[in-house]
């Protein structure tokens, strides 16, 4: 009876692990044959197509990329000779592109299939002929405006006009300087309220990559882009004194507004990019209203949570979808509910070995379990699950460890984590219906990351969480 | 009890490798395998430098420390390739722990033979290094740690620089020397001479051979360079041409004697791209050693030139050298160039003899600007001359891809439209329309394009300037 008794134990321990291919599907498309596809940017267009651009500066249209059989898209080169776009949407019979050097509307006018309209919008913006001087744009958000943000010359000057800086582009064409302070942008995009972020990523006054909040008139942290408040006839920010913290600063200048998520350097990625909220209504996982993130080192895909608390973003990062063959720049997602993703190894190194990839995700309609949300409390934090929990498990507050760190804000490049804490777990309530904790902690401290590990809890059904960790930015504590 | 007890300590000792290799790996997988590859080779097939056998970890661990708390960025050569990528500084990131961990693993994984990177040699560089604040660049780093030379089989070599312009390798035996030098590294380098064009190098000394037997060499040059032993010729690459083509490059084979066997290399450059490659092996040996610093000569950026399609006109927007960082390409049937600059609202550089080598800005980071392929780069004009309303409203095609750029100012817009022409022409329409204010627009000085030297335009009155380019 031994070796049949083990067999039984080893098939309950499988059966306790999720993985992403339970939930999940990744399918590749496949590319135009010969060519260099090195993805910066995808519109969602009607009729199921979607087009591309690269980095290369082709802009491509793929038909049959959600069809069942990947095998019979179809590609369109729709234009060619655009400098390494890297935002796209579809309105209203155009297709509008972010460039490098200016925001464009192309369009194909007589009909052939090929572009033949390329109007400049705007390009009030400088550029120098650095190849840092990298443009990302959203599509409009609810005012019709779309929004730039210009990362700095090399990544460490402004030597041309509004670098770090975030301009948006009304309607008619004119450019309104938003927000400055912005280091090395790697995606632009809207939580489902329609309130513009940006990912900056780890350098200069920059500790740790993070999501951050485009709050207008706000100021992100890097003061080398503030010489060009004066053309905007706008008092500059005061600099941050380096050696200093985010929030002490913040105190210091409300509106230098603190990162809304950490995505701490190493332990959630290296390079963020895509920004996606989920307005789908569930129909790629239970996560209707949060946002996800491209992560270009790592090859991943993260998932985000947000409140408000006393006027300022934050919330909570997780890891969430991964093994992408490269290292992903732009994603879409469609209300269908399928995401699109698409990337370039090129200059940046991923975990993925491929040199550029266009992939397509979809949900199965199985739901893991996972903590869902996770929200500050003014004495801890309330998580809720996608799944009922097993309450004894749940309520132990030994299935529980946090740790808190901040980072430190300088001129230097990144920052070690710093002011270490480890804030104590004293109790864990279910509710009623199992599907959510309230957990009283000792020790928040506010400014910090709070990495919570959840390793003991389990669903009523036994399974531990397909990731029983959470990084939440506690930018301010609840009253 | 001992029979039991000595498995026991013995799988005690496996399960727990020393701490600092495990570390230094799990370190080394989360923050450097992204680019350096799990495997030390460089992720995505090598567009990344390698560490493994890489010549900059080879010796004194200082330089990898240094590299690690400030960062590189800039060309780079490692192991015979060219690089030009930025890796962020790391220092703030990662304590002394941790890096000598990182680097501990780096210098004695994959086959790397150096021994542990100690803390304290990182807190020392941490300190030496404090004031630094940007990325080190290869030769600011090299003049303070420069690579330890592995002796190679050359001894007492010295060369000779010659100059004058060749296209095939001379009798440099007629022709005076320039500069003689003792080359203590014992490797044939042509970037000795400091020159960019018609020069040529003699480098002679004594190939110590480690045994009796037979030995093949393997000779590529840009330009020519031929290869001499005992007084006998062993390889030759002839004439005029690059580097890396197996057409070119030339095997030879001669028995040596163990001990000093003197050898002569000559070698030639006219202009373009320089280099020389020397390689040799015992028979029977499958690794070559070289006698160059480069195995395979890859200069920067590979080349992809862009021509137009089935008669179609090619567009190339990125950084052009020779206009403004808002210029656009257009490649147009029958091999007639512009660069046309967005900021200035013109078109400024005309060209033939091939477009453009989009090489520089469709791989690594696309640094720089590129210059045309041709030449002979005409000017037209180099700046701004339209009123500071004038926006620019960008382009359209016709269905050849022909375009018509599109000026927009107060009350008037101005079309500005290039296609080719019979015999090597460019014929530019200049049309306005709205208002009445007559434009003036300079056309640059330049009588063998054009006579013209501007053209006043007034509304509903299209004006035609044919530039003649060949």
């Amino acid at each position: 009876m031994r070796p049949l008794l083990f067999l039984a134990t080893l098939c309950t321990a499988a059966l306790a692990q999720q993985k992403q291919a339970d939930f999940y599907t990744i399918d590749s498309i496949p590319l135009p044959p010969g060519e260099v596809m090195e993805i910066g940017s995808i519109a969602l267009m009607p009729g199921d197509k979607v087009a591309v651009t690269t980095r290369r500066g082709d802009l491509w249209i793929c038909e049959g990329a959600y069809g069942d059989d990947l095998t019979k898209v179809k590609w369109t080169r729709f234009a060619h000779g655009l400098h390494e776009p890297l935002g796209m949407y579809w309105k209203d019979g155009s297709l509008y592109v972010t460039q490098r050097p200016e925001f464009s509307r192309i369009q194909d006018s007589d009909g052939d299939g090929i572009a033949d309209v390329f109007e400049t919008i705007n390009s009030d913006w400088g550029i120098n002929g650095d190849y840092h001087e990298y443009a990302f744009g959203t599509s409009p958000d609810k005012n019709g405006d779309v929004w730039i943000t210009l990362c700095l010359t090399g990544s460490a000057g402004a030597a041309s006009d509004w670098r770090g800086w975030t301009v948006r582009i009304t309607p008619d064409g004119k450019m309104i300087p938003t927000c400055s302070g912005i280091r090395s942008p790697g995606g632009i995009g809207f939580n489902a309220e329609g309130d513009t972020f940006y990912t900056d990523n780890q350098g200069l006054w920059n500790g740790s990559s993070s999501l951050k909040w485009l709050k207008p008139g706000s100021f992100q942290g890097n003061p080398t882009g503030n010489k060009y408040h004066k053309l905007a006839n706008l008092p500059a920010p005061p600099e941050p004194t380096s050696g200093s913290r985010v929030l002490a600063e913040h105190l210091k200048f409300p509106d230098y507004i603190p990162p809304a998520v950490v995505l701490p350097h190493g332990k959630v990625g290296q390079s963020p990019t895509a920004i996606v909220p989920d307005l789908g209504g569930g129909k790629f996982g239970p996560w209707a209203g949060q946002l996800y993130i491209g992560e270009q080192t790592h090859s991943q895909v993260q998932r985000v949570c947000l409140e408000k608390v006393n006027g300022i973003y934050q919330g909570a990062v997780f890891h969430f979808l991964e093994g992408f063959q490269c290292g992903i720049i732009p994603a879409k997602l469609d209300d269908r509910g399928v995401l699109f993703v698409g990337g370039s190894n090129r200059g940046w190194g991923s975990r993925g070995n491929q040199p550029f990839n266009f992939d397509r995700v979809k949900w199965n309609g199985k739901t893991p379990f996972e903590i869902h949300t996770m929200s500050a409390q003014p004495d801890g934090f309330t998580l809720t699950f996608t799944e009922p929990v097993d309450p004894a498990a749940a309520a132990n507050s030994a299935s529980y460890s946090m740790e808190a760190w901040t980072y430190i804000l300088q001129s230097g490049y990144g920052s070690p984590e710093v002011d270490k804490a480890t804030p104590i777990v004293k109790s864990a309530t279910v509710a009623a219906d199992g599907k959510s904790v309230r957990l009283v902690i000792e020790g928040l401290v506010r400014g910090h990351v709070h990495h919570l590990k959840a390793p003991g809890v389990k669903s009523a059904s036994g399974v531990t969480l397909w990731h029983p960790e959470a990084f939440y930015t506690l930018n301010e504590i609840p009253r | 009890m001992l029979p039991h007890r000595y498995p026991l300590l013995l799988s005690l000792a496996l399960l727990a490798p020393p701490l600092h290799a495990q570390d230094g790996e799990q370190l080394y997988a989360l923050y450097c395998s992204a680019c350096h590859a799990p495997d030390g080779k460089g992720a995505t097939g090598g567009a990344f430098p390698p560490l493994a056998g890489s010549e900059w970890v080879h010796g004194n661990p200082k330089r990898s420390v240094a590299i690690v708390l400030k960062g590189l960025e800039g060309p780079i050569d490692v192991a015979g390739k060219s690089y030009n990528l930025a890796m962020p500084p790391q220092g703030a990131v990662l304590g002394d722990d941790q890096i000598a961990a990182i680097l501990s693993y780096v210098h004695s994984a994959w086959g790397n033979k150096g021994g542990e990177v100690k803390r304290d040699l990182v807190r020392a560089a941490r300190s030496e290094f404090e004031s630094r604040t940007e990325p080190w660049t290869a030769p600011e780093l090299l003049k303070i740690l420069p690579l330890e030379k592995k002796p190679t089989a050359l001894a007492n070599l010295t060369s000779r620089i010659y100059k004058g312009q060749w296209v095939q390798t001379p009798d440099f035996s007629k022709i005076e020397a320039e500069n003689v030098e003792e080359e203590h590294h014992g490797m044939i380098d042509t970037t000795i001479a400091g020159l960019n064009q018609d020069f040529g190098i003699v480098w002679e000394g004594d190939f110590m051979a480690p045994v009796n037997g037979e030995y093949t060499f393997k000779l590529d040059a840009d330009d020519g360079a031929r290869l001499i032993l005992n007084g006998h010729p062993v390889a030759e690459v002839k004439g005029l041409g690059p580097i890396g083509e197996k057409r070119r490059m030339s095997e030879g084979k001669v028995a040596l004697k163990a001990g000093a066997n003197p050898i002569r290399v000559e070698y030639f450059q006219g202009k373009g791209n320089q280099g020389i490659s020397l390689g040799w092996k015992l028979a029977g040996a499958k690794q070559w050693k070289w006698l160059s610093p480069k195995n395979a000569q890859s200069q920067g950026a590979p080349t992809i030139p862009l021509l137009p399609k089935e008669d179609r006109t090619v567009i190339y927007r990125n950084f052009i050298e020779g206009t403004t960082p808002r210029g656009i390409g257009f490649g147009f049937p029958g091999d007639v160039n512009m660069a046309y600059s967005a900021d200035n609202l013109a078109p400024e550089l005309l060209w033939t003899d091939g477009f453009i080598d989009a090489g520089r800005h469709w791989t690594n980071r696309g640094m720089g600007f590129q210059a045309p392929i041709g030449e002979n780069v005409v000017t037209l004009t180099a700046q701004r001359f339209l009123p500071p309303s004038a926006r620019f409203k960008g382009y359209s095609l016709d269905p050849k891809g022909n375009p018509t750029f599109h000026v927009k100012m107060e009350g008037q817009l101005l079309r500005d439209a290039f296609a080719p022409g019979p015999d090597g022409t460019l014929v530019r329409t200049l049309q306005l329309s709205g208002g009445t204010s007559v434009l003036e627009i300079p056309l640059g000085d330049n009588p063998s394009v054009t006579t013209e030297k501007s053209v006043s335009l007034a509304p509903g009155k299209p004006v035609t300037i044919t530039y003649k380019l060949r």
